[in-house]
């Protein structure tokens, strides 16, 4: 009896630790065409950085809207977690594990770079900005 | 039996035999013809029972009042009596939803509205070819009776009918013309006002409007009515020393020995009667009968009004880039919230939209717009169009501005708005689709 316990303990630590675990972000051919728009936009000397993005991410900006600070104004500290605009809708997760379909159309994320940047910043974001934002929220 | 009929000199004959009203020589010639009357009377043989053997007997003012001390006697028919407390349940209810009830109990006020029409209906065919007393021939009087009624009613004299008298008759007359004005009037503004109900597709906004002040008046007039008609119950209970209410109970009414001299068209013998009310067997089948021929013919109508998609709305594909890129950051405002001239405002200013960059590029901002101003409020006819057509004049392009919207939200305080989670401020319409 007790070593069949043990057993099934160990079987439910492997399965818990399974599916728990978070899947390593899986950037698909979409997302890395996208990034390779921004790489080709920065050029070859860039290399985009996950630390940088993040930094960014959370900063405080000046020049932009008094109601929009910082990225995290709408889309909270925690990339993980669904945020509100300021119409109060929620938005999806930034992070590519959470949201499958982000960064998935090149449209659409140029036209929320242009938009949040100028909110956030008053100006158009870098491809470097751009690029390692997008490093970032893809390895979440 | 039935062998002679629809010839005008029984037609006259069938009203002077039908009217309890008509004195002793309305006896003598029911009993030259009973027969052919009886045939015209019932209009089917349905209603006719083999009454006549002792039709004579009604010659003897004595026999009669004989046969009227025996006591209580079938007046009302139990198809009647429902009639009428559903009619009083449906009536309190459209009247509280109506008069007290906020808008939101709409739903129940139509739904009310829908039984009362129906009941109407059905006292009205009830009236055609009901038992007796139920007939509007039995209480139609003529107007210097009709005086003489009220004049005695005066001198607290009045004579004693069996059925309706003639001021009662009148009260259920103008009840049932109140009733159905208020009905008809109600289906105009639910369906010109809300573009719901079986006249929706017919009846425009500034119609069903137009109806709102009529509706009004004629609420008002029936609660007048109804005073006016438990009034009359209850002095007419008093002078005839017969309690009314009871007798819509139970359908009975006495014939005391008090009135019985003075009793109008008394010709009772139980045969008699029973021609009057036939067995309530035949009585339910008749009235079943009427019942289902009410909704079948209600629902037919109502499934070929209803085809007629309604009045003043458009259809309107849903739009998927106007949902994708006016959706994001609260939902896709339904077009006919705000007039086309509002959209234009609004399109030129998206960089700066609320305080925030809502910025298109041009070929979704031309096929937005395109789509916006073909589908404004200009274009539609529903109540949320009109309502919110004018615009608030220093603020045009903000729906929860319009003067309609304010009105409408003034109770709600601040602090429900400043709510983290509460809902976006304006309300949103579905995609119409035409039928
Ligand atoms: C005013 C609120 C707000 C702020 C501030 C904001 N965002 Fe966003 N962002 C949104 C909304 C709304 C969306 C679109 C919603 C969605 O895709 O779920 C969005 C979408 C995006 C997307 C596109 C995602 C995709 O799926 O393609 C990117 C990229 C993005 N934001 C980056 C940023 C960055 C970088 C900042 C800070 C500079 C920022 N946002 C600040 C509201 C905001
Ligand atoms: C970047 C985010 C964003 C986008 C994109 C956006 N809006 Fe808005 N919109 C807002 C905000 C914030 C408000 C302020 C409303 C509030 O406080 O709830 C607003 C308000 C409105 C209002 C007034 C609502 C009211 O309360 O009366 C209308 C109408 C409107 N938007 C239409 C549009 C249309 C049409 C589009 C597409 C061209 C659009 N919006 C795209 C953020 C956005």
């Amino acid at each position: 009896m007790k070593s069949w316990n043990g057993v099934s303990a160990v079987l439910a630590v492997l399965y818990l630790s399974f599916v728990l675990t978070p899947a390593p972000a899986a950037a698909g051919p979409a997302q890395d065409q996208i990034l390779k728009h921004y790489q080709d936009l920065a050029g070859a000397d860039v290399t985009f950085s996950a630390d940088r993005g993040k930094e960014f991410f959370m900063a405080k900006h000046t020049g932009g809207k008094p109601k929009s600070p910082s990225c995290t104004s709408c889309h909270t500290k925690s990339p993980l977690k669904s945020g509100r605009t300021h119409a109060n809708k929620k938005i999806a997760p930034m992070a590519l594990s959470k949201t499958k379909d982000r960064y998935s159309e090149l449209k659409k994320v140029k036209k929320w770079f242009r938009r949040n940047c100028r909110s956030v910043l008053g100006r158009e974001c870098s491809p470097q900005e751009k690029g390692d934002f997008l490093v970032y929220m893809m390895g979440q | 039996m039935h062998t002679t009929m629809g010839s005008k000199d029984n037609g006259t004959l069938r009203s002077d035999a039908e009217a309890p009203t008509r004195r002793a020589n309305m006896q003598t010639k029911l009993s030259h013809s009973p027969e052919q009357q009886t045939g015209q009377a019932a209009g089917t043989t349905a209603f006719v029972v083999s009454a006549y053997a002792n039709a004579n007997a009604n010659t003897s003012l004595e026999k009669s009042k004989s046969a009227s001390t025996a006591g209580a006697m079938l007046i009302w028919d139990l198809p009647l009596r429902l009639f009428h407390w559903l009619l009083v349940g449906a009536v309190t209810v459209a009247a509280i939803t109506g008069f007290l009830a906020p808008e939101w109990w709409l739903d129940v006020h139509s739904w009310a509205g829908y039984t009362i029409g129906f009941l109407v209906i059905f006292r009205v065919l009830w009236g055609l070819w009901g038992t007796f007393y139920a007939r509007f021939r039995s209480f139609i009087f003529p107007v210097d009776e009709t005086l003489a009624h009220l004049r005695a009613l005066a001198q607290k004299k009045p004579g004693h009918y069996k059925g309706h008298n003639p001021a009662g008759a009148l009260m259920v007359f103008t009840l049932l013309g109140t009733l159905i004005a208020l009905t008809v009037s109600g289906l105009i503004i639910l369906g010109g006002q809300e573009n719901i109900g079986v006249l929706a597709g017919y009846v425009s906004f500034a119609t069903g409007s137009g109806a709102v002040e009529f509706h009004e008046i004629l609420a008002f007039g029936l609660l007048g009515l109804i005073g006016a008609h438990l009034v009359g119950v209850l002095i007419e209970s008093l002078l005839s020393r017969e309690n009314l209410v009871r007798a819509m109970i139970d359908g009975r009414k006495s014939v005391s020995p008090v009135h019985a001299q003075s009793c109008v068209g008394h010709a009772d013998t139980s045969a008699v009667n029973q021609r009057e009310l036939p067995p309530a067997k035949r009585v339910w089948a008749r009235a079943i009968s009427t019942v289902l021929m009410v909704l079948l013919a209600g629902s037919g109508a109502a499934w070929a009004l209803l085809k007629t998609p309604p009045n003043g709305y458009v259809a309107m594909p849903a739009n998927k880039t106007y949902a994708s890129e006016c959706g994001d950051c609260h939902q896709a405002y339904h077009p006919s919230l705000l007039p086309g001239s509002s959209w234009k405002k609004l399109m030129a200013g998206l960089e700066d939209h609320f305080g925030e960059d809502a910025s298109l590029d041009d070929e979704s901002a031309k096929e937005v717009y395109a789509f916006l101003r073909r589908y404004a409020s200009d274009k539609w006819d529903s109540e949320a169009a009109n309502n919110l057509r004018q615009v608030a004049t220093k603020n045009p392009i903000t729906i929860t501005a319009t003067p309609y919207w304010q009105r409408r939200h003034k109770d709600i305080g601040k602090s429900v708005f400043a709510q983290k989670r509460s809902a976006p401020k304006a309300i949103v319409l579905p995609a119409t689709k035409m039928r």
